[in-house]
């Protein structure tokens, strides 16, 4: 049996989801744009183009369910299957979009440049708990009207994996989107072999702005899976109550899951979020608060019982530091997270509110996330039921490490943890030099970086998209930084 | 011929048996004893120290691999005695010292330090200073070894060492370990030296034996 953590009822989850297909069908969402509004016209919703709103009849949205796949496949840059998010699959993968970066020589908090992502793309492609990567941290080096596309290009230039990603503007998608084509024979291949997860957020409560309403168009139209993201803030905007919460929460994934299933059929859609409270006093949104993680198991219970696949940023902390409360909090969200199936957990190396990306803390979590994974393996009889045969063989030779018991099991029963997760005792410690967990960290880094390697692209490949580049880029003549 | 190589490998893997009849055959061939010792089962010993110190291999498979040795060590044993020119095994005493029943941790140093081709006189638990030191003189003991777990039988350790003192047993060394201990205390009671783990534990062995060997030369 895998450990499973259950918060709500089945009844009460059916409860929630009825409330949300009528919050949906009485109140509707708000729209912004045009362009999109008349886009959903056309794919036959019902838009109040006046009022800029759409009520979704309750049968629309439990169709587009129905349409909307139990399992979202993602592919590597070769185009081989890499992950399933599907289950109680889990993944770790690291969060999308910080705005700064913990100097790993200095541990300054600083602008991301272009080599930060290419050296976090190298380390993170090694790490061997984080199933697939994600476009980190924005770097600065560039003119912010291309920084998604540019970072999306610099992570598929160093790393085979999925990339989880998203784009910052109304017409970002496109861009990126025909980067990731490089990848694929055709438009066709990228939607049946898609290679990358994208973020599209709402703007609670129950509006889609033009850029995310764009953003689930395009990639309705291009194939890329989409993980919709509401960032409730419980107390502010949001009931400050579990349960309402999940009904505004589940209203607007699902408005946002009807809107793909409208443009395409089948678009791959992940139940997501980022719900945090709201501060009373320091008026700052705790995405690691515990009625936060409240929220995010049990809208990961809500997805499952809607056979949806889900993400939660559970891997993460909200602290400025790699200090106590960033290891307390991202190891409790995780382990929370993988003993609710959620299948995509976003985090990694993140601190203070997904604003701040620690290289150092990324391999620390990678650690975590392989303690989480180890936990949630289901327990099984393994030759040691009945046990008086091995209590006897105990007895007898007073300890079983050499046992053919032991010698069969322990390697896959008795995890043992990297560097960073020390175990030695004092002296051992000592003797190793008193490390502390960043010199372990740094230690792995460089490992990593020194000898970690990701097959290089074709510098014609390299040339044809930094074109692209050229070309796009609102900047005249703009000059692309160097990264290597 | 014997073929070492394949001797080492066999050590290395664990396989007792196998190691007991090479060892036999090849003195059985005419190879020196202290060549069999050397080349047969100290050299593969001396990988699996390497290995186990670089992560490749863990405490079970060091564990066979000193059974494996204490195998041909057995074949050895009475020969090296015998044999002037050989050199004999070097003996270690050891035991829980009085008080205490807790005999993980020094069983496991027994047995690892058994790999490393220590002979060990296990006294087992609750040992008394006289024990030790009967022993220490009945064996012609090189090393003492003393555990306990609990601070109030640690300080024990000290009765032993003055014990061993008193009784003139300048030449033993005395080396300690278990969880309450540390180099500071071993310091303080007058120890040779104190280990922290099973594997470091031979290390100080091997080092104490090596010193004490420089010094009478």
């Amino acid at each position: 049996m895998r450990p499973n953590l259950q918060l709500l009822e089945t009844s009460l989850i059916e409860r929630i989801v009825d409330e949300a297909l009528t919050v949906l069908e009485k109140t509707g969402v708000d729209l912004e744009g045009d362009e999109a509004i008349k886009r959903l016209l056309d794919a036959g919703l019902p838009v109040d183009a006046t009022e800029k709103k759409i009520r979704f009849p309750r049968k629309l949205v439990e169709e587009a369910i129905q349409s909307s796949p139990s399992c979202v496949s993602l592919f590597n840059r070769d185009g081989d299957l890499h992950a399933q998010l599907q289950g109680e699959s889990v993944h770790f993968v690291p969060a999308s979009s910080a705005l700064r970066v913990m100097d790993r020589t200095t541990s300054e908090i600083r602008d991301p440049t272009s080599k930060d992502l290419v050296e976090f793309a190298k380390v993170c492609d090694g790490l061997k708990n984080i199933s697939y990567l994600a476009t980190a941290f924005t770097p600065q080096d560039v003119p912010q009207d291309m920084a998604d596309a540019w970072r999306l290009y610099l992570i598929l230039a160093h790393s085979k994996k999925p990339v989880v990603s998203g784009a910052f503007t109304s017409y970002g998608v496109e861009r990126m989107a025909r980067i990731m084509a490089y990848f694929r024979k055709d438009r066709e291949d990228l939607i049946q072999k898609p290679l990358a997860l994208f973020t599209c957020c709402p703007n609670t409560p129950l509006r889609w702005g033009e850029d995310p309403l764009h953003n689930i168009i395009d990639c309705a139209d291009w194939g890329i899976p989409i993980e919709i993201v509401p960032v409730l803030l419980l107390g502010m905007i949001s009931p400050a109550t579990t349960i309402g919460a999940l009904v505004l929460h589940t209203a607007e994934v699902l408005s946002g899951l009807a809107i793909a299933q409208a443009i395409r059929p089948g678009t791959p859609v992940v139940f997501g979020g980022a719900p945090a409270t709201f501060h009373m006093r320091l008026m700052t949104n705790p995405m690691t608060a515990v009625e936060a993680l409240q929220i995010y198991c049990s809208y990961g219970q809500i997805a499952r019982h809607l056979k949806l696949p889900s993400q939660a940023y559970m891997g993460l902390s909200d602290s400025k530091r790699n200090d106590a409360q960033a290891g307390a909090e991202t190891g409790i969200g995780m382990f929370l997270a993988a003993l609710s199936g959620i299948n995509s957990v976003s985090g990694p190396g993140m601190l203070d509110y997904v604003n701040c990306f620690s290289l150092e803390k990324l391999v620390f979590d990678d650690e975590l996330a392989a303690h989480a994974l180890r936990f949630i393996r289901p327990v099984t009889v393994k030759d040691d039921l009945p046990t008086q045969e091995l209590i006897a063989e105990l007895i007898q030779e007073r300890h079983l490490l050499t046992s053919e018991h032991t010698l069969q099991y322990w390697p896959e029963e008795l995890y043992l943890p990297g560097p960073l997760i020390d175990r030695t005792n004092w002296d051992q410690w000592e003797l190793a030099g008193s490390k502390m967990p960043r010199d372990q960290a740094l230690e792995i880094i460089d490992e990593q970086l020194d000898n970690h390697e990701v097959e290089p692209l074709e510098p014609a490949l390299h040339h044809e998209i930094q074109d692209l580049f050229r070309k796009t880029c609102k900047v005249k003549d703009v000059i692309l930084p160097e990264f290597s | 011929m014997t073929d070492y190589a394949f001797m080492n490998q066999c050590l290395f893997e664990g396989k007792h048996e196998e190691v007991k009849k090479m060892t036999e055959e090849a003195l059985a061939a005419g190879h020196p004893v202290q060549e069999v010792l050397e080349d047969g089962l100290i050299a593969g010993m001396r990988v699996v120290g390497e290995d186990f110190k670089h992560n490749r291999i863990f405490v079970p498979e060091v564990l066979l691999a000193a059974r494996a040795m204490k195998a041909g060590m057995a074949i050895l044993h009475p020969l090296l005695t015998e044999n002037k020119d050989a050199t004999p095994s070097e003996v270690i005493v050891m035991g829980t010292v009085k008080g205490d029943l807790h005999d993980i941790g020094k069983n496991l140093v027994g047995m690892m330090a058994e790999g490393a081709g220590f002979k060990i006189i296990d006294l087992g638990t609750n040992t008394s200073a006289a024990e030790f030191i009967a022993a220490v003189k009945e064996h012609n003991a090189s090393i003492l070894g003393m555990s306990a777990l609990l601070t109030t039988t640690m300080i024990y350790m000290k009765t032993v060492v003055d014990a061993v003192k008193e009784a003139g047993l300048s030449s033993v060394k005395i080396c300690i370990g278990g969880a309450p201990t540390g180099h500071k205390f071993a310091e303080e009671i007058g120890a040779d030296g104190y280990a922290a783990d099973a594997a470091s534990a031979v290390e100080l062995f091997k080092r104490l034996i090596s010193e004490k060997t420089n010094a009478s030369q």
